[in-house]
């Protein structure tokens, strides 16, 4: 497990890298991306992967908005590089795979299963997103 | 006036080309406007265009449109930018000042240095081991992505389509590993998938879904199918090369 956060540490890290995050910012964004793994491979076995997906990607975007205001920058600094872990690649590469063996009913359960963990990590950021959102409207109007 | 008008356009052009979710752009402009003592600000942003609409105090109204035709994935840029704006809007910035900052900002050119290459790499060796690989496939898989990496930014660098250079990335990526798996104990698959992954169009695929949060539809679909089509192209481009190898 310590192997996978470190790994899911220095993919974070490195994809931050490449979208040109602020040097200062890096670990942070490395630090969320880590943890997101590790949640998606706790919760895992228990919830299923698209379960899993989802609240890695809740926990991750609610991170980033954590983090953005706290050190005053654009959420998408954090939540770009974090949520990279999470992206279904493997998934996608088998629908590929699949199709080129003229294997069409694997190709469409690992099309559906792509289509529905994008679809969870999709949700989980829009659910966090949406939470602080109301949060800071209704912080906003108080004022 | 003249002058601050270029300042707001400026700001919301960088924002853009790099990458800024479209309210964000369109909250800059505003604040900045405000600040810069406009009576009434319009800002309409879509990922290939930016309208600004500036009311002075004595009347005259200020329209500009720029065109934006490039895109590439410079967060730091957003986030200064972003310092910038509440800065002037705070009053803790003079108007030259900014425009020297937004200036600089737009004349730097992305530093392609090998190292960030080849730290962008380790991503790839990450994403070999997420999904299962070893070590040594995950050594394999860096360094490969390295290279795609010092292929896109090269193809980047010239008049290619996006899609063209995902898929050129892809066939480069597959064609390396392959050879490479027909005389090292690699997994082809495994190694392939971390390489290419070191494209994968995140920034379109986040601010997609931020974009469509916010209710912004054109620029939330447009971005989908950005991402769509970058992934499809990804794919294809390995396609061609396993098809070729006889898999």
């Amino acid at each position: 497990m310590l192997v996978q956060a470190l790994i899911g540490f220095i993919g974070a890290t490195a994809f931050a890298y490449i979208y040109r995050v602020p040097t200062r910012q890096l670990p942070y964004a490395g630090i969320v991306g880590s943890l997101g793994h590790v949640i998606f491979l706790l919760t895992r076995d228990e919830w299923g992967e698209v379960g899993g997906v989802f609240l890695a990607a809740t926990m991750v975007a609610f991170f980033s908005e954590v983090l953005a205001r706290r050190r005053r920058q654009p959420v998408l600094v954090f939540l770009i590089p974090a949520v990279i872990p999470l992206v279904p690649g493997a998934k996608a590469y088998l629908t590929m795979l699949s199709f080129l063996q003229d294997d069409y009913t694997g190709a469409l359960v690992s099309f559906i299963s792509t289509v529905l963990l994008a679809g969870a990590v999709a949700a989980g950021i829009i659910i966090a997103s949406s939470l602080f959102r109301i949060y800071s409207r209704a912080k906003h109007v108080r004022r | 006036m003249e002058r601050l008008v270029g300042l707001v356009l400026l700001a919301g052009e960088l924002l853009l080309t790099c990458g800024a979710e479209m309210y964000r752009v369109e909250e800059t402009i505003e604040r900045m406007g405000l600040a810069a003592g406009f009576v009434q600000v319009e800002g309409f942003a879509t990922p290939t265009g930016l309208f600004i609409s500036l009311h002075a105090p004595n009347g005259r109204v200020y329209t500009r449109v720029r065109r934006i035709r490039q895109t590439y994935n410079k967060l730091s840029t957003i986030a200064e930018v972003n310092s910038i704006s509440r800065a002037f809007s705070d009053g803790s910035m003079t108007i030259q000042e900014v425009h020297d900052e937004l200036e600089r900002l737009s004349k730097e050119t992305a530093p392609e240095s090998l190292g960030r290459q080849l730290i962008g790499g380790a991503g790839a060796m990450a994403f070999t081991m997420i999904f299962g690989g070893n070590w040594f496939e995950g050594i394999i898989a860096g360094m490969t992505g390295a290279m795609v990496l010092v292929l896109v930014s090269w193809l980047g660098r010239h008049p290619v389509p996006k899609v063209l250079q995902a898929a050129t990335g892809g066939i480069f990526a597959a064609a390396v590993i392959m050879g490479l798996s027909r005389i090292l104990a690699i997994h082809p698959d495994l190694t392939t998938l971390g390489a290419v992954m070191v494209m994968t169009p995140g920034v379109a695929m986040t601010t997609a879904i931020r974009d469509l949060l916010s209710g912004e539809l054109l620029s939330g679909l447009s971005r989908s199918a950005e991402a769509l089509s970058v992934t499809v192209a990804i794919a294809t481009g390995v396609a061609i090369v396993l098809t070729l190898g006889g898999r």
